[in-house]
């Protein structure tokens, strides 16, 4: 087993909310191997909370979390190296902020890689590659972070984490932000890397265009509790997304308002803009 | 004379490297204008200069007849609000309240309507429950409603948005946009830039950036016709004419049709 939640809640210290728990009695089971997974659910639904739990950077305050087989729990345990379990499970934040602090980019990214004892250049190596995976150019190396657009400081932050290669990488909204051609970019490196090594990948994201043309598995959060686990075949196709404030993938739409204008009867499920063109010209309207 | 007129501007950070390069464009008072372009096409910079926040090397920038300087520049800040990309930005108290309602407080709007002010906008963006909180402890999306909050509130006459949707669910997002489309018919002009075609159809013209340049800047459907200039700019077409623009035969006619139709519909 890669990660497994057991019945977990977390409720914030500080948080306000009455008796809110931001995640309540989460169960879930992720292998260690083979799993490309879309966390999805609407703004405040308990994504992140979950996910900072899957690399032991936040503990359950109920229940509890395997990661490779350590259980976290809410005390902390003198015999768990924390820093084995973010090493082996790479998370990306939500805000890039958050992440970079060196005063260069490549700084930045050799960090994860440096800490894993390697020498300095193969570290550098590591770094190189990774930026150039990211759509950045050499130019970005020596670049102070804090001075770069959003979009760069996202991809800076992914770089991070194909640069430690962890086991299991955990991306908190990584295409947000990024432009057009470079959210294509990194959704095929992902299913890529996915492919070449089986890593199990897991991704929040509100983009139904995505998870419906690349991942296997959706879990969706609503209200901080866990309201489906399945294909997103079978979440778009049979349930009733408004009341988990989603909403259908384009294809889906732009197919659906063709039926209803044309009165067709085409296959509404198509998950790209050739499978629907495919599927319109089978029908071969006059 | 337009609403807003953005001449011949250059910026740039550092020495060597121009990130804006002879902008030239003009807004109409109560259009809504898309900002699209590749990361680091300097959206967000434009988006500064507009405001005052960095001063370009070359070229002007008038607002409503008044030319942006160092005299103006807060005369303009209350034609004009700016939600950031990063909604940390633009935070500075303790609370949500506080925060919500720094920006109407550098227009000295009146206490007790600043008050009701802070209930509806909060109530607007689903965040009444959080008005106590404290901003760095709100999940991303509603780090955004708060930001978002913030300037609807100051009720200017202008709204720049950069990103200021990207962390919302869909379901939110569309509500909100119906407000801002409201807003919109009722006069408010609007510069939003973003990655999201289909929340760029919202708005009537689109301005394209592609290495600090204007690329292309027209009414969203002529642009829209002219494919080539989403590829060139690394954009994508919303997925409808995509299809549409593989479907050439005759027979499909009806169908191109009604997909133009479905992009149409706001
Ligand atoms: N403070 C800064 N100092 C130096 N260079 C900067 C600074 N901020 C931005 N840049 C550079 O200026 C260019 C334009 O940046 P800008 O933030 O305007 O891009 P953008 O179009 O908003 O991109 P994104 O879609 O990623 O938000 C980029 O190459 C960026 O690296
Ligand atoms: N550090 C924190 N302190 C208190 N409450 C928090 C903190 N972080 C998140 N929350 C609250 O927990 C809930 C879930 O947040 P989060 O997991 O970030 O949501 P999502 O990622 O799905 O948008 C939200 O209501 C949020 O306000
Ligand atoms: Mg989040
Ligand atoms: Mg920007």
């Amino acid at each position: 087993m890669g990660i497994r939640f057991n019945e977990v809640s977390h409720k914030y210290s500080s948080f306000s909310d009455g008796n809110l728990s931001a995640i309540y009695q989460v169960s879930l089971k992720i292998k260690a191997k083979d799993e490309f997974i879309a966390l999805v659910g609407h703004t405040g639904s308990g994504k992140t909370t979950l996910a900072k739990h899957m690399n032991a950077l936040i503990f359950p305050t109920e229940g509890n979390v395997e990661i490779f087989n350590k259980i976290i729990t809410k005390k902390r345990n003198r015999d768990i190296k924390y820093n084995e379990i973010r090493k082996k499970v790479g998370l990306v934040f939500q805000f890039p902020e958050y992440q970079l602090f060196e005063e260069t980019v490549l700084k930045d990214i050799m960090f994860g890689p440096l800490n894993f004892h390697i020498s300095k250049e193969e570290a550098r190596n590591l770094a190189i590659n990774a930026l150039k995976l990211v759509g950045l150019d050499e130019s970005y190396s020596n670049r102070n972070p804090y001075n770069l657009s959003g979009g760069e400081k996202k991809r800076v932050s992914i770089a991070g984490i194909l640069a430690m290669d962890p086991d299991i990488l955990v991306l908190d909204e990584p295409t947000s932000g990024l432009d057009p051609a470079g959210k294509r970019v990194l959704m095929e490196l992902f299913k890529d890397i996915h492919k070449r090594t089986n890593k199990t990948i897991i991704i929040i994201t509100h983009d139904m265009d995505l998870v419906y043309e690349y991942f296997s598995r959706a879990v969706v959060m609503n209200e901080g509790e866990l309201v489906y686990d399945g294909s997103p075949e079978s979440l778009f196709k049979e349930h009733d997304l408004s009341k988990n404030h989603l909403d259908y993938p384009n294809t889906i739409k732009v197919l659906t308002h063709l039926n209803k204008t044309l009165k067709l009867n085409l296959n509404v499920y198509q998950k790209t803009a050739i499978d629907a063109l495919k599927e319109i010209e089978k029908a071969g309207i006059l | 004379m337009s609403y807003i007129e953005v001449k011949g501007l250059d910026y740039s950070y550092t020495k060597n490297k121009k990130v804006l390069k002879n902008i030239d464009f003009s807004i109409n008072k109560g259009d809504w204008v898309a900002v699209l372009g590749h990361n680091g096409s300097g959206k967000s910079t434009l988006a500064k200069a507009m405001v005052g926040l960095i001063e370009p090397s070359i070229g002007s920038i008038k607002i409503d007849g008044l030319e942006l300087n160092q005299d103006t520049v807060y005369d303009i800040r209350r034609k004009i609000g700016i939600v950031f990309q990063n909604p940390d930005n633009q935070f500075v108290g303790v609370t949500v309240k506080d925060d919500i309602a720094f920006g109407m407080e550098n227009l000295a709007v009146p206490r007790e309507e600043m008050l009701k002010r802070i209930d509806f906008f909060a109530k607007k963006v689903q965040m009444e429950k959080y008005l106590d909180k404290e901003p760095s402890q709100l999940s991303g999306g509603q780090k955004q409603r708060v930001a978002i909050a913030g300037i609807l509130a100051m009720q200017t006459d202008i709204i720049i948005f950069d990103e200021a949707t990207s962390m919302l669910d869909p379901f939110s997002r569309e509500d909100l946009m119906k407000y801002i489309k409201k807003l919109h018919e009722e006069g408010l002009t609007i510069i939003m830039i973003t990655h999201d075609i289909n929340e760029a159809l919202l708005a009537d013209k689109m301005l394209i950036l592609k290495s600090g340049e204007v690329f292309a800047y027209d009414d969203s459907h002529s642009l829209m016709k002219d494919k080539d200039v989403f590829r060139n700019s690394y954009l994508e077409l919303p997925v409808a004419l995509e299809i549409a623009n593989s479907l050439t035969e005759k027979k499909y006619d009806s169908v191109k049709e009604k997909l133009w139709e479905y992009v149409s519909m706001k």
